[in-house]
């Protein structure tokens, strides 16, 4: 059988903002237990806490946003974004493909414009 | 090479790309500060023609707005 190949991937969680920080824990809990369960890893997480959300969705107009690095096999990502879809406290989430994991949020300025 | 109206031939200035002088090698989608320089106040992304992005970081710019719009990190249309 051919070996399962692993890639790196970053994923952006909108929770829901008015949980309490025990749930808002537990549906956390939840995405990476997902990830862990299918054979996946997890490399970093980057709380960026709440913030506005540019439009409303679904009637919210706040989110609590987590960035999350993991590495999974590419076969497992289809029955991970199942998941997403049945979870209630997840309004948005985004994963996608990356070359390097950053370990700050932090981007330089342009020099002009 | 354009004419104005006397008649004498003028050139172009040329604008340099903000992001090869600036020494970027890809844009990210949650730069939100860096994106907002190239949208209008609707939340449109400018034509490069106006920035003078150059066609190679005009296509990431547009794929870093775009996923940034997804994640409701930047408006589709500003409300008034």
């Amino acid at each position: 059988m051919k070996k399962l190949r692993k890639h790196l991937y970053e994923g952006m969680y909108i929770l829901n903002a008015t949980l309490s920080e025990e749930s808002r824990k537990k549906a956390l809990d939840k995405i990476l237990s997902g990830i862990t369960e299918k054979g996946g890893e997890i490399h970093k997480i980057h709380d960026q806490g709440r913030s506005k959300l540019a439009y409303e969705i679904h009637g919210k107009r706040e989110g609590y946003y987590f960035l999350v690095y993991f590495s999974c096999p590419s076969l497992a990502m289809e029955e991970i974004w199942k998941e997403y879809h049945l979870h209630e406290d997840l309004i948005r989430f985004m994963t996608m493909r990356t070359n390097h994991v950053k370990e700050t949020l932090e981007f330089k300025p342009l020099k002009q414009v | 090479m354009r004419r104005n109206d006397s008649g004498l031939m003028f050139a172009k200035k040329k604008k340099n790309c903000p992001f090869k002088t600036s020494g970027f090698t890809d844009i990210d989608y949650k730069d939100i500060e860096t994106l907002k320089l190239f949208i209008t106040e609707k939340g449109k992304i400018l034509p490069r023609r106006i920035t003078g992005v150059s066609y190679y970081f005009q296509r990431k710019l547009k794929k870093a707005i775009k996923r940034a719009r997804y994640v409701a990190l930047l408006p589709f249309v500003a409300q008034e």
